[in-house]
């Protein structure tokens, strides 16, 4: 582009400078919340003011920060689960689906299996069994994916619709083991006690928050130095050269996203030993599958990143919700815009940390002939 | 600025004056002057990143340069895009085509043309586009989709959309680096029926050879600079070379100094027949420690499958591939490895390296990596291969892709040949040098020189004649899958096994 006397270009940068891994980030934070405060004025409340009491109970209240880790601890699994499909060019967008299978499983080994066993052998059942049935739920995807080439993104996403269903039937379709036998009320059975995690003190803060975050460390760490992360890498890189190394396409392909569909199927399973204790439906209004996609974006697929960036939208969601419990309530589309704002300035500022920005003077060259 | 004919009153068709280009960290072209003459063929020679495509570039329009001018007729146009470059009669024909592969020939021809009627009749344009691909002399179905046509087809197709565009002046990036040897000399008639018809080309190549051929003047550039610029007749090749490279050339024959030893590939009655197609025809010959055996031929005449075969990624169909005395047909690539087994294919970025990758993981890639990878030692090893090497990075984590091609060649080769834990008495090497420098070509030829000598056997599969001329002991001719001709390295008739690469022995 050129103005007046000077040139104004893009230009790729040949390394990024250490600190701009921090000041894109900030500034794209900065600029959403501009945006947002726009929307906000513009719906007739004090911008500052709004945003002030948003951050106060998203983030800097006790209440709030443990709200925050609260329901930011499923959205780290579906985010760890976006990540970790994408990492090899894979596309798991049924994170939402694989979540309401982890559910429904772990509710069931909650119930079932659970019976008269101690604690500490009763939860990591639990979950285990919803991430095996969040594994379950991409199988049929990943097989198709890993053997036929069939796209992994729509079978995974037409999956969702099905577990969606799926648990609205058990809740409210039929009187089977995951419906509360003791109401007509349509609600789920509650597992037994001992498969059951209490919250930290009076928060809504889950022991499953360490879980995920420990989750999130072990597997950077896992995917950076193993043989296993390694060969992911290169075949992500360039089919042709792993099948040169004799790496098996299938194997990772496969491996790759039934591990997605696990973590995403821990999602649900941590929303069952903590905060629901039942299959419930009310996991479907929330969107944390999705949003998975959108932290794992935002974290620009690192897996340590995730964990920021789940805290980051959790504390939106809950500080944006809790804005209308006040005497001028404040809509909640606004945490939405906020959301969304975040994301688009987290992209736009992706082009600015890989490239850098010259204005330069045109230079005139007076040509002798 | 002096002009190359007496009285200094020449009209350039086409000229740079000062052009300088910059990009991120590189100064691709520094004060370049450069001038082509009505009806001449210009050839601009340079080692690979020499700036040569980029000078073309600023040339059609598709470059705005940073400080210079471009001439047309001696007077300065302001090219905004390569529209704008043909609108004033410069076409270039990238290096990397530019076609629509859905898209018939003539589709793609007139793809672009401002003045096209509201209702297309493909009858009239086909009959169009074939009459400009005839006065040229480039057999072209302008019916054809360009997607199923060859490299050098969709050449053609590039050519006739240039010159159906009314281009006079036409750049030619690289054209003959995807070509067989019959189909260069196709464009090099295509070439002179150009200038006959009083229009000119610049010639874009690092192929020493050929040029000498079709040349009226070469203009050689190193490092983003212009080092001299040489009429038809003065050019001899190694001039050139130094001029290239900015230090002597050695491109002589290598040969086996010591005696061959035990025989270490051994291939017998190898067959593959696909879908009724025999693709190799009961190919044997023996590789033997200390020796290299160098397979020459027109590419597509079964050289990739040969290749594959013995390299484990495809099994034959009769026949059997021994290693080492170890018989491993089918076995996977794995295995093959394990029998001892380098191999270095043809498609270096995409397949003997991840190009994203560090040039630490892919020295990795092919070692026994255990649990966790042990990157450390790597590293150690990377190091010592930039210094020892000479291998141009700024370090030894630069992703493989920001390589030029000869220095990742040398970081296949490397790992292929001297990587620790690589204990390969075999190697395979497809078209080694393809797309490569001079200077990277005698680096590629001393490695696998020293290879040899260390007591390798190596299996040398490369579509460049005076390739295999230059390093084979032995050699033999591949055509439509068989060998049709051996002979011993020094003692070659190069006609007999030119015909025998023809199919004419
Ligand atoms: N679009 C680009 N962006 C950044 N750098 C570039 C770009 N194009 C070329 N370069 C750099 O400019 C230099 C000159 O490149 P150029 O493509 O002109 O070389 P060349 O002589 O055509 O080489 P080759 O034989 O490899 O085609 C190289 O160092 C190259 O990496
Ligand atoms: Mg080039």
């Amino acid at each position: 582009m050129i103005i007046g006397n000077y040139r104004i270009e893009l230009e790729p940068r040949l390394s990024t400078p250490k600190w701009l891994y921090a000041a894109v980030p900030a500034l794209s934070l900065l600029f959403a919340f501009v945006v947002g405060g726009v929307f906000i004025g513009l719906t007739g409340h004090s911008p500052i003011g709004t945003l002030s009491l948003l951050i106060e109970r998203g983030y800097a209240s006790t209440k709030g920060i443990t709200n925050t880790l609260g329901s930011a601890t499923p959205l780290i699994c579906t985010g760890l689960a976006a990540a970790f499909a994408f990492r090899m060019n894979l596309f798991n967008i049924g994170e939402e689906g694989q979540m309401y299978l982890g559910m429904i499983g772990s509710a069931w080994a909650g119930i079932v299996l659970a019976g008269h066993l101690p604690g500490f052998v009763a939860v990591p059942m639990v979950l285990l069994f919803g991430a095996l049935c969040g594994a379950l739920w991409v199988l049929l995807p990943a097989v198709l994916r890993a053997k036929l080439g069939t796209s992994e993104i729509v079978s995974s996403l037409l999956l969702n619709y099905v577990a969606l269903n799926l648990v609205n039937y058990f809740i409210f379709g039929s009187r089977g083991i995951f419906r509360d036998p003791t109401t007509s009320f349509p609600q789920g059975r509650l597992i037994e006690e001992s498969a059951r995690l209490g919250s930290f003190g009076t928060t809504r803060t889950y022991p499953t928050v360490l879980i995920a975050v420990a989750l999130a460390i072990g597997l950077y760490w896992f995917m950076k130095r193993s043989n296993y992360g390694y060969e992911t890498s290169v075949f992500a890189d360039s089919p042709n050269t792993a099948r040169y190394a004799g790496m098996s396409s299938t194997k990772l392909t496969l491996s790759v996203l039934l591990f997605s569909g696990a973590l995403a199927g821990l999602a649900g399973s941590m929303y069952v030993v903590g905060p629901a204790g039942k299959v419930d439906p009310g996991l479907l209004q929330i969107g944390l599958g999705y949003a998975g996609i959108v932290v794992a974006a935002l974290a620009r697929y690192n897996f340590v990143a995730v964990i920021l960036t789940a805290i980051l939208f959790a504390g939106l969601r809950e500080g944006g919700a809790s804005l209308q419990i006040s005497s001028n309530p404040v809509p909640i589309s606004i945490a939405v815009v906020l959301q969304g704002s975040v994301l688009l300035f987290a992209l736009g500022g992706e082009v600015f940390r890989r490239n850098r920005l010259r204005i330069r003077r045109v230079q005139q060259v007076s040509v002798a002939s | 600025m002096g002009s190359h004919r007496s009285g200094g009153a020449t009209l350039f068709a086409l000229s740079a004056r000062q052009v300088t280009k910059r990009f991120p960290g590189v100064l691709a072209n520094d004060r370049v002057d450069f001038d082509l003459l009505p009806g001449e063929v210009h050839t601009l020679l340079g080692e690979n990143g020499a700036g040569k495509s980029t000078l073309a570039s600023v040339l059609c329009g598709l470059y705005k340069p940073d400080e210079g001018a471009v001439l047309r007729n001696g007077t300065q146009v302001r090219l905004t895009s390569p529209r704008h470059g043909l609108q004033n009669g410069i076409a270039m024909v990238h290096q990397h085509f530019r076609l629509v592969d859905r898209f018939t020939v003539a589709e793609n021809v007139v793809l672009g043309h401002r003045k096209l009627p509201f209702r297309l009749r493909a009858n009239d344009l086909e009959d169009q586009v074939g009459q400009v691909a005839e006065r040229f002399g480039l057999p072209l179905d302008p019916r054809a989709v360009v997607g199923e046509l060859s490299a050098g087809q969709r050449q053609r197709v590039e050519i006739v959309k240039a010159l159906y565009h009314g281009a006079e002046i036409l750049l030619l990036d690289e054209p003959t680096a995807l070509l067989a040897p019959p189909e260069v000399e196709k464009l090099f008639e295509t070439v002179r029926a150009m200038t006959q018809a009083g229009k000119s080309v610049v010639f874009v190549s690092h192929k020493l050879g050929e040029v000498v051929d079709i040349s009226d003047r070469v203009t050689v550039m190193r490092d983003g600079r212009v080092t001299g610029s040489v009429a038809r007749g003065e050019a001899d090749t190694r001039k050139l070379a130094e001029l290239m490279v900015g230090r002597d050339i050695d491109l002589s024959p290598r040969r086996s100094r010591g005696e061959a030893k035990g025989t270490l590939l051994s291939l017998s009655n190898v067959g593959l027949t696909k879908d009724g197609v025999d693709h190799i025809a009961q190919v044997s010959f023996d590789v033997r420690a200390g020796e290299i055996v160098g397979v020459a031929g027109v590419s597509g005449n079964g050289q990739r499958e040969l290749a594959e075969i013995v390299a484990g990624l495809i099994a034959p169909t009769s026949g059997e591939v021994s290693i080492n005395g170890e018989r491993v047909n089918g076995v996977g690539t794995r295995n093959v490895r394990k029998a001892g087994l380098a191999y270095v294919p043809e498609d270096r970025l995409g397949t003997g390296l991840a190009p994203s990758l560090s040039i630490v993981d892919n020295l990795v890639l092919t070692r026994d990596r255990g649990f966790l990878v042990d990157r450390k030692s790597a590293h150690a090893e990377a190091e010592a291969f930039i210094a020892q090497l000479e291998i141009k990075t700024p370090n030894a984590l630069t992703a493989t892709r920001k390589l030029s091609g000869g220095n990742s060649q040398k970081v296949l080769l490397a790992r292929e040949i001297f990587a620790a834990g690589n204990n390969s008495r075999v190697l395979v090497v497809c078209s080694p040098t393809r797309g490569l420098d001079v200077g990277a070509v005698e680096a590629v030829h001393k490695l696998l020189d020293e290879a040899r000598s260390a007591g390798k056997a190596i299996l040398l599969i490369s579509e460049d004649l005076d390739e295999v001329l230059t390093l084979a002991d032995k050699i033999l001719v591949l055509y439509r899958g068989s060998v049709v001709h051996e002979a011993m390295g020094d003692q070659v008739d190069v006609e007999a096994v030119g015909l025998a690469m023809a199919g004419l022995s």
